[in-house]
């Protein structure tokens, strides 16, 4: 299978009707089974650890499976990937954040904290900027 | 909690790699994938209404790289199907902006509008209050 046609079937699957169940061999770690009962009983945290442990499953999944149709997306369309500024920018306006309302002061956190940190994500550069505007305020 | 819903345009721009505001969209998603990434709940919904004006007709073979974006359907049920029909009544709105509107109503958390309208999705989403990002 090709990486689209296994990102394809996820998708598929991960969409299907959850009514039919499993009785899966998959093997947990004792402790964690143990501290899911407890969150579950003691801190409600979803209905019982079979559905905590199927929801981290489905969000785990529905995430990759995002990230990496991204890529595919970047690697079919040369040119179409994001800026890490332009990334940070787009986090700011869905933050409602005031730094959205400074597009430049973005970029040059960006290009700044890239410097530095070659592996910074859009939340470092907005901290990065909200830093230099506190400095400069 | 976060939801971000996608208007016709954002929907279009994400279709079309050629579309000038297909980046800007793009980076919107890759937002997502980030705080996601972090735990926080982020979920990128368009409407069914959208869908409809956008022209996604998932079961088409065209639609197979944007289906792969998993941006969530949100279905035009009855109820929502009611509070679009008040949104239309009361402000002339287009079906689908209404759709979007229905949906805000209802969601919980932050709510998070990518539109090229923001005055439209305005009025269909007050009193809500929503983030409205110009795309």
């Amino acid at each position: 299978m090709t990486e689209l046609e296994v990102l394809d079937r996820i998708n598929e699957l991960l969409d299907a009707d959850d009514a039919a169940t499993v009785n899966t061999s998959m093997r947990l770690p004792v402790a964690l089974r143990d501290a899911a009962a407890l969150a579950v009983e003691h801190l409600g945290l979803g209905g019982s650890a079979t559905t905590l442990t199927a929801a981290a499953l489905r969000t785990a999944l529905e995430t990759a499976v995002m990230e990496r149709a991204l890529e595919a997306h970047h690697v079919m369309h040369p040119g179409t990937r994001p800026t890490l500024a332009e990334v940070a920018f787009a986090l700011a306006a869905q933050d409602g954040s005031t730094l959205a309302d400074h597009p430049e002061l973005i970029e040059r956190a960006a290009a700044d904290v890239l410097v530095r940190h070659p592996d910074a994500d859009a939340d470092d550069v907005l901290l990065w900027a909200e830093a230099q505007q506190a400095l400069a305020s | 909690m976060r939801t971000v819903i996608l208007d016709n345009e954002a929907v279009q721009a994400l279709a079309a790699p050629d579309h000038r505001k297909h980046r800007q969209v793009l980076a919107h998603l890759a937002a997502v994938v980030a705080r996601r990434r972090k735990g926080a709940t982020v979920t990128a919904i368009v409407p069914t209404a959208v869908r409809v004006e956008a022209g996604w007709d998932r079961s088409s073979a065209e639609a197979a790289a944007l289906n792969r974006f998993r941006l969530t359907d949100h279905p035009l049920d009855r109820r929502t199907a009611d509070t679009a029909a008040a949104i239309v009544a009361g402000t002339g709105v287009s079906v689908a902006d209404a759709h979007i509107g229905a949906v805000a109503s209802t969601a919980t958390g932050d709510i998070v509008v990518l539109t090229s309208d923001p005055g439209d999705i305005a009025l269909a989403s007050a009193p809500r209050r929503v983030t409205v990002v110009r795309i």
